[in-house]
């Protein structure tokens, strides 16, 4: 089994800010495209937003992505202000979202609303609710894991 | 009638259609930054020198869509790059821009989190593109 703690890391460490605590690293000697996209796309955001960061500071959880028109997987292992991002799906994730590249372009427009819930009332969140409903957005851990994909949710949001 | 892939005729077909869509008026609202698009020359395909086009985005509109050296486009705000034949499977609706950057096809350079909140413009400006009746050297 592959374990995240012991396996190799770190080929191309990504130190955010000065003042930001947090940091990115990828495991894979080449990261894929899409490791590369969502490590950039959280640390962009984790940096220029100090409750994003917030959150990265306290997420300890594995998720993983899977998109399926491209064939293509991360997980995101967070491990408490240190996001280590993996190509493919990883084993004993606590979350994994199965969905096509628009659905994941979606998600990451969730606008976030009161008490830091994602928004599923507007445009974007009607969308993302409709993929759930008929089974063409599939998150697997959900139930005991809400809060968890509010976290993320949040970090994830470029809104 | 038909223009030549990626030449100045080619470039102003692009700008009416991006100014005649009222999706990206209204997603593009707010858009403030250049855009590149690097073509990689392929000789192979009779596209022997690489191109830039520069998009002067703003606010909704396309204020100007210029054919030049890459290295103009290479100085814009967003920069996406990729081969001749792989913008040509984006023109002609064989490859999703969206999957292609997700996938590496198209290489993206700026602003993530600004780029993926304008999803919704970029993937109009692509369906803008197919909508030109282009002559691909490669085909000639």
């Amino acid at each position: 089994m592959h374990d995240a703690d012991s396996g190799r890391m770190a080929r191309r460490r990504v130190k955010l800010d000065v003042d930001s605590r947090a940091e990115v690293v990828y495991a894979d000697d080449e990261p894929s495209a899409f490791a590369s996209m969502l490590g950039g796309l959280i640390e962009a955001n984790v940096r220029s937003h100090p409750e994003k960061e917030r959150d990265f500071e306290s997420l300890k959880a594995r998720v993983g992505i899977w998109v399926t028109d491209i064939d293509e997987g991360v997980t995101l292992d967070f491990k408490g202000g240190k996001l280590v991002v993996h190509n493919g799906l990883k084993p004993r994730r606590t979350l994994t979202i199965r969905t096509d590249a628009d659905t994941v372009m979606s998600l990451s427009n969730l606008k976030i609303g009161l008490f830091g819930l994602p928004v599923y009332y507007d445009e974007v969140g009607r969308g993302v609710a409709f993929k759930l409903l008929q089974g063409k957005l599939r998150i697997e851990g959900l139930l005991p894991n809400v809060l968890t994909l509010n976290t993320v949710t949040r970090i994830f949001s470029v809104q | 009638m038909a223009v030549k892939a990626f030449s100045n005729e080619w470039a102003k077909a692009f700008k009416d259609e991006v100014n005649k869509s009222s999706t990206y008026k209204a997603a593009g609202k707010g858009w403030k930054w250049t855009v590149g698009l690097v073509v990689e020359a392929e000789p192979d395909s009779h596209f022997p020198e690489a191109k830039g086009i520069v998009m002067d985005l703003f606010d909704g509109e396309a204020r100007d869509i210029k054919v030049g050296p890459a290295s103009d486009a290479q100085k814009c705000d967003f920069v996406i790059t990729a081969p001749y034949t792989r913008w040509k499977e984006v023109a002609t609706s064989q490859l999703d821009a969206t999957k292609g950057m997700l996938q590496g096809k198209l290489k993206l350079k700026g602003d993530l989190p600004t780029i993926v909140r304008y999803t919704k413009a970029s993937q109009e400006m692509t369906l803008c593109t197919t909508r030109i009746p282009v002559e691909w050297p490669d085909e000639e």
